[in-house]
C-alpha cells in the first residue's frame, strides 16, 4: 500500500500488508494530516479504507479531508468508524459506529470488523483512545495489529508526555515510525519528519522539512539559512567551507550579489544564501530574511569598527524572530578579538552561541553549524536519528 | 505585566483563575484581555463554553481595539458548521493536539509579525475536565504552560474550584506559577493574586454591565 508523503514514498517504497506504521507526532504540530494523506492516497489507488474518528464528527472530519482537497465521499470503498458521537450524546449513521467510546470491547468489537472489512485502517488519534480507556488500549491495539494480516494499520500517535513506558510501547508495536517534529524557538518556526524505525527496509536516516499546504497536504521544502555579515568578513569563503556545492555571484573579488550553497548535514539538506555586506543591497536581507530559518552572522574579529555594522545587520536580517549564531572569524590573524570580547562590543545576550572560525582553513564552520542546529532543533532531532 | 484594572502586578506567565461558580472569572480574564490587547499586546481566546461568536460580540460591545485571536472549542463539538476565519478557528473539545496546534500557529504569527507582548485566557478549564480525564487535561497544559513561558506571553486558565476534587486541583496547582483568588463572603466579592514572590491583600471587586471594578 502507498504512505503517499513526499520522501517517505521514495524512502520506504510501500507498506506491505500485515504491517503497521504510526505517525509520532509533536503535541504542538499539525501532524493529523499525515494519517489522513496515507488514507486518501490509498483509496485514489483503490483501497478500501476506513478511518477511526476520536476526536471530531464524522461531519468535521470530512470537512477537514475537504480542506485538503480530499473528496472522500468520492469513493464508496472509504468509510468511517465513529468512536466520537456517542462520547458526546450525538447520534451516528457511519458505517462503523462505537456506541460506547469509553469501552474498549465495544471499541474492540467495531475495529475488529472494520479490520476483516478493509485493506486499511488509519486512526485518527490512537493517543485519544489512550486518554479515554486507560493504558490498556496498548493491549488491545496489539490484538488488532495480530489480527491484521492481510490488512495494514497506519496510526496517528499524539506524543505528550506519557510515562516512557508507554511511549516505548507504542514504538515496539509497530513497524514502522515516522516522527513528526516541530523546529523549536520563543514558537515553532518549522515543521520536520524522519523515519525513527522501519523493520521491512533499510534506509538511511534522513530529516525532510515539510508545510501544510490547503489544498494539497504535506509538501516537503528545503530550509534556507542565511549567512550575513560587514563587507569583508568572509560570508563568501564561510558559505563555501561549509557546501558541499557553492556559487558566488562575485565581481572584482567581492559579491554583489549572492553566494548560494547546499549543505547536506545530519540528514537535512540545507540551502545556504550568502548576502552582500553593502548597504545598498540591504533590501535583499529582508526579502531572504523572511523565507530563513535562521542566520549566521560572519564578523571579521580583527576589526571592531565593522562591529555596528554588523549588529545593524542582525537586527534586519532577525527581525522575524529568527535564531542566530556569530562566527567570529579570522581568529588566525593578530589581534582578533576573542568571543567574548566580541560579545561585550556588539551587547550581545549571553546566550548567544559567538564561535571562534577561521573559514579559510575551515576551522570551527561546522561548529557554527551545529550551535545554529541545537538552536533550531534541539533534542527534537534526537528522536529522529536513530534511523538506520 | 501590570494589570492596571486590578491594580496588580502579575510576575508570573501562567495564572490559574480559580473561585466558585459565577463569582466573575471569565468576566475577569475578559477584562484583562480586553485592557492588554487595547494597548497594543497580541490576544488569544481560548473558550470551551461560548462559541466565538459570543466572545466576539462581549469584545465588540465595549468597542475593542486590537488583535485578537479566537480558539471556539464549542461549536464544533455541538456539530454546528461554523467556517474557520483568519482570526477565529474552531476545533473540537475533544481534540487537545488541534487546540495546542492553533494556539502554536496563533503565537507563531504574532510571533512573525514582531508582537512579543502576548496575552491568552483559557475559559475554562473545567469544562474541559468534564470531557477528558485529569491526567490527560495535566499532560496537555504541561505542553502549554511551557510554551507561553518559551514565547514570553501570560495566560489565565479559569478553573472552576467547586467542580473538581481536592487531588485535582492540587495536580493542576503544579502547572502554574500565579493564582488569582476569587470568592464571595457576605455578599461582597474579592480576589488576590499570590505568586512565589507576591502576595496582595484581598481587594473587593464588583462587576457593572460585564465590566470589572476594583474598589480602592
Amino acid at each position: 500500500m502507498r504512505i503517499g508523503i513526499p520522501v517517505l514514498d521514495e524512502l520506504l517504497k510501500e507498506i506491505p500488508r500485515g504491517k503497521t506504521l504510526t505517525y509520532y507526532i509533536d503535541p504542538e504540530v499539525e501532524g493529523d494530516v499525515f494519517g489522513m494523506q496515507t488514507l486518501y492516497k490509498n483509496l485514489e489507488e483503490g483501497y478500501r479504507c476506513v478511518y477511526v474518528t476520536s476526536t471530531m464528527s464524522p461531519v468535521s472530519l470530512r470537512n477537514r479531508f475537504k480542506e485538503f482537497g480530499w473528496f472522500v465521499d468520492d469513493f464508496e470503498t472509504f468509510s468511517i468508524v465513529d468512536a466520537y458521537s456517542a462520547y458526546i450524546g450525538a447520534s451516528s449513521n457511519e458505517r462503523y459506529v462505537v456506541s460506547d467510546p469509553t469501552n474498549l470491547d465495544e471499541i474492540d468489537r467495531v475495529i475488529k470488523k472494520a479490520i476483516e472489512e478493509n485493506d486499511l485502517i488509519v486512526f485518527g488519534s490512537l493517543s485519544t483512545i489512550l486518554d479515554i480507556c486507560g493504558d490498556r488500549a496498548l493491549e488491545y491495539f496489539e490484538r488488532w495489529k495480530e489480527l491484521a494480516v492481510d490488512s495494514v494499520i497506519v496510526s496517528n500517535f499524539t506524543a505528550w508526555p506519557y510515562p516512557k513506558e508507554i511511549l516505548d510501547k507504542i514504538k515496539d508495536l509497530s513497524n514502522a515510525v515516522v516522527t513528526i517534529g516541530g523546529i523549536h524557538h520563543r514558537v515553532i518556526l518549522g515543521h520536520y519528519y524522519g523515519i525513527l524505525k522501519v523493520d521491512w527496509t533499510e534506509v538511511r536516516g534522513r530529516a525532510v522539512l515539510f508545510k501544510v499546504a490547503k489544498p494539497g497536504g504535506v509538501k516537503a521544502y528545503i530550509p534556507k539559512i542565511l549567512v550575513t555579515g560587514p563587507y569583508n568578513a568572509g560570508k563568501s569563503t564561510f558559505v563555501h567551507a561549509i557546501s558541499n556545492k557553492a556559487v558566488s555571484v562575485d565581481r572584482l573579488g567581492t559579491t554583489v550579489a549572492l553566494d548560494h550553497g547546499k549543505v547536506e548535514y545530519k540528514g537535512f539538506t540545507i540551502d545556504v544564501f550568502g548576502t552582500p555586506g553593502q548597504e545598498r543591497f540591504d533590501p535583499i536581507l529582508k526579502v531572504l530574511g523572511s523565507e530563513a530559518l535562521g542566520v549566521i552572522l560572519v564578523v571579521d574579529s580583527t576589526k571592531p569598527e565593522t562591529l555596528p555594522r554588523a549588529k545593524q545587520l542582525l537586527e534586519k536580517t532577525t527581525q522575524f524572530g529568527l535564531p542566530y549564531v556569530i562566527a567570529a572569524n579570522k581568529q588566525d590573524l593578530p589581534n582578533a578579538l576573542k568571543p567574548e570580547e566580541i560579545r561585550n562590543l556588539m551587547h550581545l545576550p549571553k546566550d548567544v552561541p559567538i564561535i571562534p572560525t577561521v573559514a579559510t582553513k575551515k576551522i570551527g564552520v561546522y561548529d557554527v553549524l551545529d550551535a545554529l542546529i541545537n538552536l533550531l532543533i534541539g533534542e527534537g532531532y534526537g528522536k529522529s536519528e536513530g534511523a538506520t | 505585566m501590570r494589570l492596571s484594572i486590578l491594580d496588580i502586578d502579575v510576575d508570573s506567565n501562567n495564572v490559574m483563575v480559580i473561585g466558585p461558580p459565577l463569582v466573575g472569572k471569565s468576566i475577569l480574564v475578559r477584562n484583562i484581555l480586553y485592557e492588554k490587547v487595547n494597548n497594543g499586546f497580541g490576544g488569544i481566546y481560548i473558550t470551551t463554553k461560548d462559541t466565538a461568536e459570543t466572545v466576539l460580540d462581549w469584545f465588540q460591545k465595549f468597542n475593542l481595539n486590537g488583535d485578537i485571536k479566537i480558539i471556539d472549542c464549542v461549536s464544533r463539538t455541538i456539530f454546528s458548521d461554523a467556517p474557520d476565519t483568519d482570526n477565529v478557528k474552531r476545533v473540537s473539545i475533544m481534540d487537545l493536539t488541534g487546540i495546542s496546534v492553533r494556539i502554536n500557529m496563533f503565537l507563531e504569527r504574532f510571533w512573525k509579525s514582531g508582537k512579543r507582548d502576548v496575552v491568552i485566557a483559557f475559559d475554562s478549564v473545567s469544562t474541559v475536565l468534564m470531557y477528558l480525564n485529569p491526567q490527560t487535561i495535566f499532560r496537555f497544559l504541561h505542553v502549554l504552560t511551557n510554551r507561553i513561558k518559551s514565547f514570553g506571553a501570560f495566560a489565565f486558565y479559569t478553573v472552576d474550584e467547586n467542580m473538581h476534587d481536592d487531588r485535582t486541583i492540587a495536580m493542576l496547582k503544579q502547572l502554574f506559577n500565579g493564582v488569582i483568588e476569587l470568592k464571595e463572603e457576605e455578599n461582597r466579592r474579592i480576589l488576590r493574586y499570590l505568586s512565589p514572590s507576591t502576595r496582595t491583600e484581598w481587594k473587593e471587586f464588583n462587576i457593572v454591565d460585564d465590566r470589572l471594578e476594583v474598589s480602592s
